[in-house]
């Protein structure tokens, strides 16, 4: 050991050839980023500086003075609106679940046995989980008229996607010993079904539940945007008219609610699983 | 039944019985939870008069809706093969718009994700406000930023990238902070035993470990505005959710109906290719 040392002074050695390679990939990725960016920063139709320095000498004026002094008088209204969106994230996320607990067993390859079989299930889950909730929103308004219900049903339907596919991936991760121990104590399929499937699952559904909330408490919000009830409606209103002050005591009431909320529905979680 | 198995004590009727019943305070705590959860949700069915029956009633409605999208049964609005090459443009930018938020978002967010991770925060006051800087950038949706910042930037995709960018920041932060913290304590400790800086120790002992993870959440991040992108046109921050826009108001529904087809191809072609990337990432 100490001969050696004396011969060769101590070197830091070579990283190995993967990790160099992979240095290089991420520095490559990065430069062709780049070079991408300004391709796009060239073609993209953006205005000119003067115009935008233009808009906004003249509207940060007025904004700063509105946030800096919210309209408290608004708060009454802002917290009804806020809670308008509650509820509907509440049936929404409950109506998602409730299409996305019977639509994931038809989407369970150990159930159904087979992957094949799980095939059309899946496909549907990654359809309804594509199609963006505001598109959905914007149907059912024209539908149904404006309104709660337009929204409700646009996050219900959307959450199915999300939640179908964690239903199913949660159902094809069980245990299957408690099936079988059910059934070879002769019970028959319904059995099996209430007392081996769901108490292995029902912790799971219900932390991913609480999960979708969270994102539809916040998709919630904006449904408004296009006529579909909550807090979206009214806040649209005074963004046309640039009512600063109101639409910052909005912003507040918006902000404040979701992270309570969150604070609560992380709590809940972590007690779940 | 084996021969040499010892006599079993004959089971009695009450043994049979006692199945082990859990404890009394979680099934109390079990059924104040389902108590609460009921309460909230009968409140909110009444508070929304939500209509189940309305979505029946309602179904034939519906379906002629669905009908006046499609151009064979309707023969009001554009010509889905005329009015195609129309939306080149807006979809270009909707891209654009993404590409862009995802760059600035990204750009962004990596020095806030060392001041917000336990493992590489310079004290605990920068910390905190490095992470409730980020709790408020997500607590409001992409759509919702679009709309404040359409009014004080011009109507067109750069308030669609401000906000993209914003939202970005939010998400790739939290999501690139849990995996600097999750990052093994070894290289970080060793790094520091030998005498290196801040700076030294994040690009040596953090980049190396976070990398391949980060560069699959920028993917993730990338999809998200993607989807984001198509529809914050709709408050007029530019993309093909400005085209939408206007085709609702000249009630022009098979071109509603051709965009709404578009969208959702375009987001099911950049998903599958994210997340092909990203099953090969890690």
């Amino acid at each position: 050991m100490s001969d050696q040392s004396h011969a060769r002074p101590l070197q830091i050695p070579r990283p190995p050839a993967s990790q160099v390679r992979n240095r290089y990939a991420l520095l490559g990725g990065a430069g062709l980023s780049v070079v991408l960016l300004v391709v796009v920063l060239i073609t993209m139709n953006l205005p000119t500086w003067d115009r935008v320095m233009l808009g906004l000498r003249r509207t940060l004026p007025p904004l700063w003075r509105g946030f800096t002094n919210p309209d408290f008088e608004l708060f009454p209204l802002a917290f009804n609106a806020m809670m308008e969106t509650f509820y509907m994230a509440v049936i929404g996320t409950l109506l998602g679940g409730v299409l996305a607990f019977a639509l994931s067993f038809l989407a369970a390859r150990n159930l159904l046995g087979g992957t094949a079989r799980a095939m059309p299930g899946k496909a549907l889950l990654v359809a309804v989980r594509t199609f963006p909730e505001i598109l959905l929103a914007i149907i059912f308004v024209a539908a149904a008229g404006p309104g709660p219900t337009a929204g409700i049903m646009a996050m219900g339907i959307h959450s199915i996607g999300f939640l179908g596919k964690i239903f199913s991936d949660v159902i094809e991760g069980i245990d299957p010993g408690p099936l079988e121990a059910i059934n070879a104590a002769g019970g028959n399929q319904i059995q099996v079904f209430f007392f081996a499937v769901v108490p292995q699952v029902l912790p799971e559904f219900a932390s991913n539940l609480l999960y979708r909330f969270e994102i539809n408490l916040r998709a919630a919000t904006i449904l408004g945007l296009v006529g579909a009830g909550g807090i979206g409606g009214p806040l649209l209103q005074r963004l046309s008219f640039r009512r600063w002050d109101e639409i910052s005591m909005i912003l507040i009431v918006i902000i404040g609610f979701i992270i309570v909320v969150d604070a609560i529905s992380s709590r809940v979680r972590r007690q779940l699983v | 039944m084996a021969p040499d198995r010892p006599p079993q004590p004959p089971v009695s009727a009450g043994a049979v019985a006692a199945v082990p019943t859990p404890p009394l305070a979680g099934r109390l705590k079990g059924m104040l939870a389902l108590l609460i959860v009921g309460a909230i949700v009968v409140l909110a069915y009444r508070q929304t008069s939500f209509d189940l029956e309305a979505l029946f009633t309602g179904a034939a409605d519906f379906w002629r809706f669905f009908g006046r999208l499609v151009p064979p049964f309707s023969e009001v609005g554009s010509d889905w093969g005329a009015y195609l090459p129309e939306l080149v443009g807006p979809l270009i930018e909707t891209l654009q718009i993404a590409y862009v938020g995802t760059f600035f978002g990204t750009l962004l967010a990596m020095p806030l994700i060392f001041l917000a991770s336990a493992n590489t925060a310079n004290d605990p006051v920068t910390m905190w406000i490095a992470r409730t800087l980020l709790t408020v950038l997500r607590s409001i949706p992409d759509l919702l930023w679009a709309a404040i910042l359409v009014p004080i930037l011009v109507v067109g995709p750069l308030p669609g990238a401000l906000a993209l960018t914003l939202f970005s920041i939010g998400i790739l932060a939290k999501l690139g902070s849990e995996t600097v913290e999750s990052a093994d304590p070894g290289p970080l400790e060793a790094l520091r035993a030998a005498g290196a800086g801040r700076t030294a120790t994040i690009v040596y002992a953090v980049v190396p470990q976070v990398a391949a993870t980060m560069v699959s959440y920028i993917l993730y991040v990338f999809e998200i505005n993607v989807r984001a992108s198509v529809i914050i046109g709709l408050v007029g921050a530019g993309g093909i959710g400005f085209t939408l826009q206007t085709r609702l108001n000249f009630f022009d529904y098979t071109g509603v109906g051709l965009i709404i087809v578009v969208i959702f191809a375009v987001v099911l072609i950049i998903d599958s290719i994210s997340v092909w990337a990203r099953s090969k990432l890690i």
